[in-house]
């Protein structure tokens, strides 16, 4: 008892103050009210005395129970808020890789958009020239046309040579049939003359 | 509520001197720094302000945050390029290019490390040179401006190796198709001329003001800005700012904006321009104007997008112009402040 100083008394008490004024006077009259009983005279006053006592102690007791009550209460508190504290930690990192996905995703997203972008901007270009196979269609039926062209051309050019080749033997044998006449010509001239020179000869 | 009246101060020939200064400034070109957390920016002047953007950015800034952390006179114009290698800031601008550390470039009185001037065929007058590209796989440097030619200039010797002729007027800026090694060159003449590195010579040449859907000959042919997605091409100047589609040398979509553009790029799924409209505008391929963001200098010449994995808090789209001040964009969609000389 002499080991707990006065300082450690008065500051406990002055702790226990706030709570405690209805029961530091309770356990002060307690004290008081037994002294009295020790001292009193008749029976049916000790014993009223003893009674209101004993409800003195029960009354103290309830509130310490009480107090030991909140006490467990309030350490139970104390785990669940710890527990929720962590609960609370673990989704605030779970938010932040989220996030961090997220924004992996974003850069996707931005990138996929960009590509979109420029395929559109190229197809746009694109569209302004004429379709492939149109262009090819075209290109076909216009070989055809040159191909069927081609071939006029090249009747048309046979039956020329041809022509030409004919005429060109007319004229040929209208030549030769000229020369033959002039031949002829020519011969009967000189038989002429030579039977005038014979005859010439033949008279005198 | 009552204001006190500010007291008047006599200002010096100095004050004058710099408030003069600033009104004047224009900002040609940034550069953002390889741990990602500072920005250098060059003006006319010739002088270069490194800003702390991890600094301004934070949530403890104050105003002295959003002023540079060193000021310091590097060229004798104005420096109209400037690019970072992983330890070294090149800045390029009255014919010289000259290359300074990051790692000292904070501290006082910082010299360069050196300077170097392309082969130049007169002697009598420099040409500047506008535009500055890294090739990291040859680890070179490509130059281009007033001469209308590329040089390209080796980092680690410094020897000048290539000169690609081609242009006919100067050229304003490049850009590095990454598949094949393939540099895009656009000029005052305008055309898009692409070289091949390998070979020396210009493979494709993309003569943007003779298309009729592009062409705007009230403004002229220059081009200003180019950017490049290995397939794609946009670019703008002169003619309207235009998307190409490079294999078929298409030009696929016209993007309706009047004010000519000064400075283009990718980014994601969008296209990021700024020019004489004090806004920059996004892009989506396909034409539409997703969103226009006003910024605070009357014309933007140059955006820069701190995409460095060192420094993911510092991701910022910053754009400067006409003035003093460099706006900072945080999330792309509006200017969260500006920082100024």
């Amino acid at each position: 008892m002499g080991a707990v100083t006065d300082d450690e008394v008065i500051r406990k008490r002055l702790l226990i103050d706030g709570d405690g004024a209805g029961d530091d006077r309770r356990i002060n009259l307690l004290v008081k009210s037994f002294v009295k009983w020790c001292n009193s005279g008749s029976q049916e006053e000790g014993y009223s005395q003893y009674q209101r006592m004993l409800s003195t102690l029960s009354q103290c007791e309830f509130s310490m129970g009480k107090t030991l009550l909140v006490y467990d209460m309030n350490l139970r508190e104390m785990e669940n808020y710890e527990k929720i504290y962590k609960e609370i930690e673990c989704s605030i990192a779970g938010a932040h890789e989220k996030i961090a996905e997220c924004k992996k995703q974003i850069l996707q997203a931005k990138r996929i958009r960009k590509n979109r972008q420029e395929y559109d901007a190229l197809a746009k270009v694109i569209q302004h020239h004429p379709d492939r196979h149109e262009t090819l269609k075209e290109l076909e039926a216009l070989g055809k046309e040159l191909e069927h062209l081609s071939h006029i051309k090249e009747s048309v050019e046979d039956k020329l040579e041809l022509r030409r080749k004919q005429f060109h033997v007319l004229l040929s044998t209208i030549h030769e049939l000229q020369q033959t006449l002039e031949n002829d010509d020519k011969l009967s001239e000189v038989d002429d003359v030579q039977e005038s020179t014979m005859e010439a000869d033949s008279k005198p | 509520m009552e204001h006190a009246a500010p007291s008047p101060v006599p200002l010096g020939q100095a004050e004058v001197f710099q408030a003069l200064q600033r009104l004047h400034m224009t900002i040609y070109s940034q550069s953002v720094s390889p741990c990602g957390k500072f920005l250098a920016a060059g003006n006319n002047y010739g002088q270069i302000a490194i800003f702390s953007l991890s600094a301004a950015l934070s949530s403890e800034a104050k105003e002295e945050s959003k002023k540079p952390m060193v000021t310091f006179h590097a060229h004798d114009g104005p420096i109209y390029s400037m690019v970072s290698t992983d330890r070294h800031l090149l800045s390029a601008g009255d014919g010289e290019v000259k290359g300074w550390l990051w790692a000292e470039i904070l501290k006082k009185g910082c010299k360069e490390l050196w300077r170097r001037q392309p082969p130049y065929r007169t002697s009598l007058e420099v040409p500047e040179i506008n535009a500055l590209l890294l090739v990291p796989k040859e680890n070179s440097l490509i130059l281009a401006g007033g001469d209308c030619q590329l040089h390209t200039m080796d980092l680690e010797t410094g020897t000048f190796t290539r000169a690609l002729r081609g242009h006919t007027d100067y050229i304003h800026c490049l850009a590095l198709r990454d598949r094949s090694p393939e540099v895009l060159s656009g000029g005052e003449d305008g055309a898009v001329r692409l070289w091949d590195l390998r070979i020396a010579k210009e493979v494709q040449t993309i003569e943007v003001y003779k298309h009729e859907e592009c062409s705007r000959p009230h403004n002229g042919r220059w081009i200003g800005c180019l950017a490049t997605d290995s397939d794609w091409m946009v670019c703008g100047g002169g003619p309207a700012l235009t998307l190409w589609h490079l294999r078929s040398s298409t030009p696929t979509t016209v993007f309706p904006i009047r004010a000519p553009q000064k400075h283009v790029t990718f980014y994601q799924d969008l296209i990021l321009s700024a020019g004489q409209g004090s806004c920059v505008n996004h892009w989506q391929l396909s034409g539409e104007l997703k969103a226009q963001v006003p910024a605070s200098s009357p014309g933007l010449l140059s955006l820069s997008l701190n995409q460095q994995p060192a420094a993911p808090e510092c991701k910022v789209l910053t754009a400067s112009g006409n003035s003093c001040r460099v706006d900072v964009f945080t999330n792309l969609g509006y200017r969260a402040f500006s920082m100024s000389f």
